[in-house]
């Protein structure tokens, strides 16, 4: 029955196990541009990551080159993730997926490929600003002005490919995955308008209030839809298996586009803003449940009977632990923004514990499955090594695992450390020197799984190709 | 109703458009309507009515100060607001004295804000008067040299760079003057 709803509610959408390989039309050069940058930038970024976090292990470890300092190398390491790999990662796949979803060709191939070339252009001058320290200071916002006019440039581009594709489909329904490639391209417009125009105009709170709206909403409006459409298209198509049901993915997707944008000030909570804004903020952000749970009750009852499949398909892993940990990150910030929880966790080495869990976890989980899923198919060919991507799979979800756990429990101590002032602050930094070493113990096993993937999906592009492969692909 | 959105993407667009614009507009643009206390400089000369003070603009050298507190990333690591919780007003109190609340009258000037999400290092909201240039740059020189255990990294460029630490300094010393807290305003030189 419920089969017969899907089928009947998502038209001719070819979501279906049935649906027909007809990969020959699709040029996917953009797709391939993006997924190939993406996943060089995460490797590199990477390495930025262990360098922060040695640093909290070994405070003077490259201290005394300028260019190098934490202070550089933080907002080089989230810039770096969120828009060199994740964001680009992300669009390499909606480059993919969309045209598959209208059943026509990518609108403009060449737009495509001169996005890819801006893209790369503005993450090489930011790599560049961050290093030198040419900071506008607001967080997520932290480039100079000139290359936020190249993102903006880039994200029209981008919109007006994907809308064009849209536009000129075969298939009349929309499926779920192209509302949230749709709702990301327009909220993603003026939220990030918000975070690095608006903030240009205003000084101290009223900027910061437009400040956290951006950065909550870069999470989101932006990696969230984005991270959703990926989820939604992959999971049923991987595991061969129709999506459960039509009206719970309608209810997830109004219910984030109406409730997420409201929570930004809650980063300010017992801090110098309006109490009844804040109140407004925590109401909001309890409500963020509601889609949340509904798109994870959709993706969990879509696998129902299959999850033997986990065992040897690791595009599936990533999926599903990432369905698992976007419920727990998503459970997480809501009870943060509950004044008394948050009295003990903001501020705290929580905190990126928490930011981690959403942006590694369930996003980047999804990206990489995507990745994995995709990179044979376009380059038509296998994947290099199933057993190297199990390998990648364990490598981030222990080390990932390693490093939410730690960062809790020493948050949380952390916070109750400070919530009694007769202990001197030194004494809070002191006690958290052996998280930092596990943190930092974590993070080698994660850029263990990002070399492990790296090099598979390298090794994919430049192995063999030809019909012969092709056969096989279609089949597995 | 919103099944139309299904099948039409201007439909969609619409929707989600507007959906998105209730809250992003309620939110952002109209919380500093009702709220003057937003725009209006901190400034108080009856202490019946609280703790007095005026904020007053960062001169040249303090701005510049702020510039590389800014460009060194500082405020990844210290926040700038002494929340409303007990503990951050005793914590960062001085000789017995709590330290007054952040208001949002106290930061009417500043471009960008600082008040920071993570503490790795103390909150520097009222840190202002607490040291003097020696320490200052014995700190930035090594801070672990002064406080054993300090994860703060090393700041060589500056301590060795007198304009440099100069208008650093300067600007540390401004944070949370606009209130006057302190016993007998020892604001250290
Ligand atoms: C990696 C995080 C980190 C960065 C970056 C950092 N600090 Fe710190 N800071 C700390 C820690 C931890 C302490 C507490 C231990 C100590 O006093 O050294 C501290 C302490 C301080 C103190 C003393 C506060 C007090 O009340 O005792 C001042 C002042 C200070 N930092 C200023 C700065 C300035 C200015 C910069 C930028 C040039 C900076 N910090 C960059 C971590 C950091």
């Amino acid at each position: 029955m419920q089969k017969e709803e899907l089928i009947q509610n998502v038209g001719e959408t070819p979501v279906a196990p049935a649906a027909k390989r007809s990969d020959s039309i699709h040029d996917d050069t953009t797709a391939k541009i993006f997924i190939a940058s993406s996943v060089s930038y995460f490797v590199i970024v990477g390495l930025v990551a262990l360098i922060i976090a040695a640093k909290f292990s070994m405070p003077s470890f490259l201290g005394s080159v300028q260019y190098l300092t934490y202070g550089r190398m933080r907002p080089l390491h989230v810039n770096g993730m969120l828009f060199g790999w994740l964001l680009a990662a992300d669009m390499g796949l909606m480059f993919y997926v969309v045209p598959r979803l209208c059943g026509v060709k990518l609108w403009s191939e060449k737009l495509g490929i001169a996005t890819g070339i801006l893209w790369n252009a503005i993450i090489l001058g930011a790599v560049v600003s961050l290093v030198m320290g040419w900071n506008q200071g607001l967080e997520y916002a932290e480039l100079p002005t000139l290359l936020d006019v190249g993102v903006v440039v880039a994200w029209i581009m981008f919109g007006a490919n994907i809308f064009g594709t849209i536009a000129t489909r075969k298939y009349n329904a929309m499926y779920v995955s192209l509302w949230y490639a749709m709702g990301t391209i327009l909220w993603t417009a003026f939220v990030y308008l918000t975070g690095n125009f608006a903030t240009l105009f205003t000084t101290g709170v009223n900027q910061a209030n437009l400040n956290w709206m951006y950065v909550h909403n870069a999470v989101g409006l932006i990696f969230t839809p984005v991270g959703l459409a990926i989820a939604y298209y992959f999971i049923p198509r991987v595991s061969n298996n129709p999506l459960y049901s039509h009206k719970l993915s309608m209810i997830g997707f109004w219910s984030l586009a109406f409730v997420y944008v409201w929570t930004g000030a809650h980063h300010m909570l017992h801090g110098p803003i309006s109490q009844w804004l804040q109140t407004i903020t925590i109401v909001f952000s309890v409500m963020l449940l509601i889609p949340v749970w509904a798109a994870v009750y959709n993706f969990i009852s879509t696998m129902r009977g299959q999850w033997h499949q986990l065992r040897e398909n690791v595009s599936l892993k990533f999926l599903m632990s990432g369905v698992v940990f976007y419920l727990l990150t998503c459970f997480q910030g809501p009870m943060h923004s509950l004044r008394a929880v948050n009295a003990i966790v903001s501020k705290t080495d929580w905190i990126p514990g928490h930011a981690h869990m959403a942006v590694l976890g369930a996003f980047s989980f999804f990206a990489i499955a995507g990745t994995y899923h995709v990179v044979p198919l376009i380059f038509k060919t296998k994947l290099y090594s199933e057993a190297l991507a199990n390998w990648s799979f364990w490598l981030f979800l222990i080390g990932g695992l390693g490093f939410f756990v730690t960062l809790w429990l020493g948050g949380f101590w952390q916070g109750w450390q400070w919530n009694n002032p007769a202990i001197p602050f030194i004494d809070t930094v002191v006690a958290l020197k052996p998280v930092w070493h596990v943190r930092l113990g974590s993070g080698f096993l994660m850029f263990g799984g990002i070399i492990t993937f790296a090099y598979n999906i390298l090794a994919t592009i430049l192995g063999p190709k030809g019909e012969e492969m092709e056969a096989n692909v279609a089949v597995a | 109703m919103l099944h139309k959105a299904d099948y039409s993407a201007p439909f969609f667009v619409a929707a989600a458009l507007t959906l998105f614009f209730i809250g992003g507009i309620l939110t952002t643009v109209v919380p500093p309507l009702i709220d003057a206390s937003w725009a209006k400089p901190f400034e108080n000369s009856d202490p019946t009515k609280g703790v007095t003070g005026k904020l007053v603009q960062l001169n040249e050298t303090e701005q510049k100060g702020r510039k590389i507190y800014i460009r060194e990333g500082c405020w990844y690591c210290h926040t700038q607001q002494i929340r409303t919780i007990l503990a951050d007003t005793k914590r960062y109190g001085w000789r017995g004295v709590d330290a007054p609340i952040s208001t949002p009258d106290e930061f009417v000037y500043d471009a960008p804000h600082l008040f920071g999400t993570k503490r790795t290092g103390p909150d520097l909201a009222r840190v202002g008067g607490k040291y003097n240039e020696q320490w200052h740059k014995a700190h930035f020189r090594n801070p672990a040299d002064l406080v054993p255990g300090s994860i703060m990294p090393p700041f060589p460029w500056i301590a060795d760079n007198p304009e440099e630490f100069k208008a650093l300094v300067a600007y540390m010393q401004t944070l949370g003057r606009a209130k006057n807290w302190r016993p007998d305003n020892d604001y250290e030189k």
